[in-house]
């Protein structure tokens, strides 16, 4: 029998003859897991929907009529060796009015009372960083003759930069309470059980056992219940947000949710980190008190 | 093999664990210590074990000053001392042959050798055919000789029993203290705490008597009270 396999038979045997307190500790991991893959999913989810909105903001560069073909082609080359762009696309009048067209074309009476084209031409910026529009539009050359006018929705984009910021603060916030409270909880169901077997420890101390020797198996304990707490949980977290986006998209298909944005893999790998990290954690803190002298 | 120098132990704020105690014990003695509750005898054995360090003075075991020795190393210097206690302190939910085993896994003896020496100790203390039993399925006198073989198993060159009698009748506790003596012959020291005054009067070993703290008499013959 080597030592390995002795801390491993301690550990599974006290599991099973603490069956109750093993059932508490594993429900309360579970629960706090659950919760913390709710969140995180939601999490994910937000950021992408996030993420989808900010993307919309874009700059146009409206141009006047009977610019130099020459000079429009050099515009757009400037613009697009700017750093923060993503692609400049030239819309030419034509390609605006086609657009206005699709736009209305249920009802086409709208476009009826136009004579020629009053449609400018534009250019159609995309950022790679959409954060960075305000610097972006402030640096297009207004003097320059063959530009009309920029628009970028300023205070929307103000305003929803403003939001998207506050919302990822809040929700990193929340993860790091959450985080807390499970630690504590955990650890003092862990708390609670050794506890219950203080006398234990203490024999074991009086008969020579060093504190690791005392240690491990109570650690085993630990990340096996963190382990399978946080696997029960993840199953559910995960098997609850694909049942959730099923719902959502067959019953709000208007709403463009971004539902594929969990990456379940990252977060399979979290909750299980967390869960025996916790685990072990609390068995180690549980402990402390009792391995003094 | 136990060198108590001008030992004091006072528990805040101001009760008198023991104070001033010079004593030796030499290798291979048979020691009594006894006295009422409260006179210093629990004090006596747990800095011998150092669950306690004395507040003034110095406590040395083999030689050793327990003052010197780091926290990390008191496990290795419990392997050599056996203990045995009034409540047995066997573990539960282990069998008699278990609880003997982890004193030798604890040293990290877990090999077909030291499960032999297991059962072979248990046959010793007459519980061979107990050893599967667990504590709750043995009587008072059973449990203190399960306890007594974890002690023993080891070999420690020192062994501490502290009221090992205490919660066992007359027949009993006379078969313990044979068991006690004869790891005595094997040339381990014993220093029994006892309340036992017929046991002490019977054996007629060294006695040292304590009282409120202070050694009040060490006779090479003793017994329980003043002759």
């Amino acid at each position: 029998m080597g030592r390995i396999s002795f801390f491993f038979k301690e550990a599974l045997g006290s599991l099973r003859r603490n069956f109750f307190m093993t059932i508490a500790a594993l429900v309360t991991v579970f629960l706090s897991i659950v919760v913390l893959g709710g969140v995180l999913v939601f999490v994910y989810t937000s950021d992408a929907l996030l993420k989808q909105v900010e993307e919309k903001v874009e700059i146009t560069v409206y141009l006047k009529d009977g610019g130099e073909p020459a000079d429009v082609t050099a515009m757009q080359g400037e613009i697009q060796g700017w750093v923060e762009v993503e692609s400049v696309t030239y819309i030419t009048k034509e390609q605006a009015l086609e657009r206005m067209r699709e736009w209305f074309k249920d009802n086409p009476e709208v476009l009826e009372g136009l004579s020629g084209n009053p449609l400018p031409a534009s250019f159609e910026i995309a950022l790679k960083d959409p954060q960075a529009v305000a610097a972006v539009a402030g640096r297009i050359d207004l003097e320059n003759p063959i530009v009309d006018d920029v628009r970028w929705g300023e205070e929307i984009a103000d305003k929803l930069f403003a939001f998207t910021s506050q919302a990822r603060n809040f929700m990193l916030i929340f993860i790091v309470l959450l985080g807390i409270v499970a630690i504590l909880l955990i650890s003092n169901t862990i708390r609670l059980s050794i506890f219950a077997r203080k006398r234990e420890v203490e024999i074991m101390k009086l008969v020579g056992a060093t504190n690791w020797f005392i240690r491990w198996p109570f650690l085993i304990e630990g990340v096996t219940v963190g382990f399978i707490g946080a696997a029960a949980a993840t199953v559910v977290a995960l098997v609850l947000n694909n049942y959730l986006a099923g719902w959502l998209r067959q019953n709000i298909p208007f709403l463009d949710l971004p539902l594929d944005a969990v990456p379940y893999v990252m977060v399979t790998v979290v909750l299980l980190a967390v869960g025996v990290g916790i685990g072990a954690v609390g068995s180690a803190i549980g402990l402390r008190r009792f391995l003094k002298v | 093999m136990i060198k108590f120098e001008d030992v004091t132990k006072i528990y805040p704020p101001s009760t008198v664990g023991l104070e001033r105690v010079n004593l030796h014990i030499e290798k291979g003695e048979f020691v009594f210590l006894v006295g009422p509750s409260g006179s210093g005898k629990s004090t006596f054995i747990r800095l011998l074990i150092r669950e306690l360090e004395p507040d003034r003075g110095r406590v040395s075991v083999g030689g050793r000053d327990l003052a010197s020795l780091r926290s990390w190393k008191v496990p290795y210097l419990r392997r050599n001392i056996g203990c045995v206690f009034q409540d047995f302190k066997l573990l539960v939910n282990k069998t008699a042959f278990d609880n003997v085993m982890y004193a030798l896994v604890v040293t990290g003896n877990a090999t077909g050798a030291s499960k032999r020496k297991a059962a072979e100790i248990l046959s010793l203390v007459g519980l061979g055919h107990k050893a599967g039993s667990y504590p709750n399925e043995l009587s008072g006198g059973e449990q203190q000789r399960v306890s007594i073989a974890r002690a023993f198993v080891n070999h420690p060159p020192l062994l501490i029993a502290d009221e090992p009698t205490g919660n066992l009748d007359p027949d009993t506790s006379m078969g313990i203290m044979q068991l006690l003596y004869r790891i005595n012959k094997t040339g381990t020291t014993v220093l029994m705490a006892t309340h036992d005054r017929e046991m002490v009067d019977r054996m007629r070993r060294r006695v040292i008597a304590l009282d409120s703290g202070k050694v009040v008499r060490d006779q090479k013959r003793g017994g329980y009270g003043e002759d």
